[in-house]
């Protein structure tokens, strides 16, 4: 064996060693991530307490405490939240790619100060202006039992602001696709939908997805909007008013289900449209 | 098939640059214009003021009589082609091709017809089905040509469609590109900056130069009587050599006076000088290379020596600088009849005796630039 064979022989050996180093660390920090979401499944199925217990695998399983969703307001919560998260989806996703279209292809005065204005404005916490949102919401009816429609206005009325990412892919479509179109007799609405959209597939994605899981998952605003009204709850805010010292005892098991029930139609989205959601997140900096 | 005017097109920016001055032109129905000229010469702008993908800042630009400044380029009845092909990456060829027509709501039936047509012309019928990042090139130009034909327009513009193409192929897609304009016999406007293109393609060449036009002629007009120093220069590969010099009027007979040498200004233009009774003086004299050549010592020769021999195949290109002041000198030798021991000579560093016709010599004006005989 010559030197050159020796040294290759000690990269291949190295690569193997690290490799097995990376996997190692990997399989753990997946490990440690499952664990919640296992524990959460598992305490779901178990009908024998419905308090915490010092196990984890359920003595008996059962649907009960899925029996008892169905039988309690979630539903209404769930309703509400998907009402509010495809609404968020589809109108955020309109405005925000139709803003960003603009932006990247529309050159006018104010487009500058405009993009920077956003820029800024988007520093501050959006908590900051819970107050205020309220004050309006409360005087336009739309907080307790109307916190479904006050909410999809609060999500859909600031979706412009998140103009950025998507910009950023638009500007890597070449223009020109915009005037070979425009020549071959396309209004700027069937430039838009019939060459960019299908061009920028994985940023419209990456839009919705991020559209649906803002209200899917909130509480702090939905919690304030509705305000002790549960007919105005979403599954955030209503399951968590089961953690109350009084209900815990009884719906601990029912919180674990309704968990579930929760993240099942987001993990389903995820994995259908992981592919798309990656080369969005990433597709605007590199797409040549 | 139709005609373009354009009157005063001025193109300003935001910025107030001005991208295009006061430009004139009368383009004839059916006929091939070139506008040619270096990068940011206005030329692009122009045509693309044509098309209606920029806004004219002042004049007017008719198509077929109608003024059509202010339509959508779909209203214009033009198609264009674009140096990057602009192919939609997400369709097939056929329905890159098919597009437009959709669009209009052609009939299916139709639409066939038309994009196997268009694609049987341009040999891509193989193609139809593959999308454009599986096409090579020329290919790509190929469908972005058959996108423009489909389309039966009135004006047919083409924004440097060769530009990315390897130097063979460009060849190539020239000749196809003339036989092309032969089939479809309409108006075309196509910009370039390769003086051989615009040599080859067009019937009016239009050279421009910072937003102006620097002159509009055929490529004979061109070539043989350039308006000023620049398309002088501009125009003609390698590009003409320019040599400061004096102008000298003895006995009614006019010379010029390259690097000590006499040369008479003799045929044509030396009559053309007398009765324009041009004075003697500063002029800058234009002597294309293939113009010069090579000479035993005489008393009209200019000593010079050989820097850069760059063999081209059927003709040497010899960069030789002027004994006299040290000018650099472009001159084109044909290899044919040019014997081994004669080729051996030329190396660097060679000295060499070269002359020229007083026939072949432009004059410019030293201080305007301009041609003396225009």
């Amino acid at each position: 064996m010559n030197n050159t064979e020796k040294r290759h022989m000690g990269l291949k050996a190295l690569n193997r060693v690290s490799n097995t180093g990376i996997y190692i660390l990997l399989t753990v920090i997946s490990v440690v991530w499952l664990i919640p979401f296992v524990f959460i499944v598992l305490q779901s199925f178990r009908v024998e307490n419905t308090y915490q217990v010092g196990y984890v695998i359920p003595k008996q399983w059962g649907l009960q405490n899925y029996i008892n969703l169905w039988n309690s307001d979630f539903k209404r919560w769930y309703l509400n939240t998907l009402i509010i998260a495809l609404a968020a989806a589809v109108f955020q996703t309109i405005i925000q790619l139709c803003m960003s279209y603009t932006l990247s292809r529309f050159r006018f005065k104010l487009r500058g100060p405009l993009m920077r204005f956003m820029l800024i404005l988007g520093m501050f916490p959006g908590m900051l202006t819970m107050i205020i949102l309220y004050r309006v919401l409360s005087d336009l009816g739309l907080t307790q039992a109307n916190a479904v429609p006050g909410l999809i206005l609060v999500s859909v009325a600031s979706s412009g602001m998140g103009y950025y990412v998507s910009k950023g892919f638009f500007d890597t479509i070449p223009k020109s696709l915009d005037e070979a179109a425009r020549v071959d007799g396309a209004t700027r609405l069937q430039v838009l939908y019939k060459i960019i959209l299908p061009l920028a597939k994985p940023i419209v994605i990456y839009t919705i997805l991020t559209a649906f899981m803002g209200p899917w998952g909130d509480y702090v605003f939905a919690r304030y909007v509705a305000f002790g009204t549960s007919a105005g709850y979403n599954v955030a805010v209503g399951m968590y008013s089961w953690l109350t010292n009084d209900q815990i005892n009884r719906m601990y098991t029912t919180f674990c289900a309704g968990g579930v029930i929760v993240a099942v139609p987001v993990t389903i989205l995820f994995l259908c449209l992981q592919k798309y959601y990656v080369e969005g997140v990433t597709g605007g900096a590199v797409k040549g | 098939m139709a005609s373009v005017k354009l009157t005063n097109v001025k193109k300003i920016y935001d910025n107030n640059v001005v991208a295009v001055h006061d430009f004139n032109l009368d383009i004839k129905d059916k006929e091939f214009v070139v506008f040619v000229g270096p990068s940011g010469c206005g030329k692009s702008t122009t045509l693309r003021m044509i098309a209606g993908l920029e806004d004219i800042s002042e004049g007017t630009v008719e198509i077929d009589g109608e003024v059509v400044n202010d339509l959508q380029p779909k209203d214009r009845g033009i198609a264009m082609v674009f140096q990057n092909y602009a192919l939609y990456p997400h369709m097939t060829v056929y329905d890159n091709i098919a597009f437009s027509l959709r669009l209009k709501k052609v009939p299916e039936d139709v639409i066939y017809e038309k994009v196997t047509k268009a694609a049987e012309v341009l040999g891509i019928t193989d193609y139809l089905m593959r999308k454009p990042r599986a096409l090579s090139g020329g290919q790509r130009q190929r469908v972005a040509i058959g996108r423009a034909m489909v389309r039966d327009s009135k004006v047919f513009l083409m924004d440097e469609p060769l530009s990315n193409l390897d130097a063979k192929l460009r060849n190539q897609m020239r000749s196809e590109i003339i036989l092309l304009r032969q089939k479809l016999d309409t108006t075309f406007i196509y910009v370039t900056h390769d003086q051989t293109e615009a040599m080859t393609l067009a019937d009016r060449i239009v050279i421009m130069k910072d937003g102006y036009i620097m002159q509009v002629g055929s490529p004979d007009e061109v070539f043989d009587m350039p308006d000023n120093l620049f398309v002088a220069e501009f125009i003609g590969a390698p590009k003409m050599n320019i040599i400061k010099t004096k102008l000298l009027l003895e006995n009614g007979k006019y010379y010029v006076t390259p690097f000590g040498a006499k040369i008479e200004v003799d045929g044509d233009k030396g009559k053309e000088l007398a009765a324009r009774k041009v004075k003697a003086g500063d002029v800058l004299l234009g002597v294309r290379p293939e113009h010069i050549e090579l000479a035993d010592a005489a008393a009209h020769a200019i000593p010079c020596t050989l820097v850069v021999d760059e063999m081209m195949g059927s003709e040497l290109h010899l960069h030789v600088d002027a004994d006299a002041d040290g000018t650099r000198l472009i001159v084109r030798v044909p290899t044919l009849g040019l014997s081994k021991e004669q080729r051996k000579k030329l190396v660097r560093g060679a000295k060499l005796n070269i002359t020229f016709e007083g026939v072949a010599m432009h004059l410019f004006d030293a201080e305007t630039e301009k041609n003396l005989l225009t």
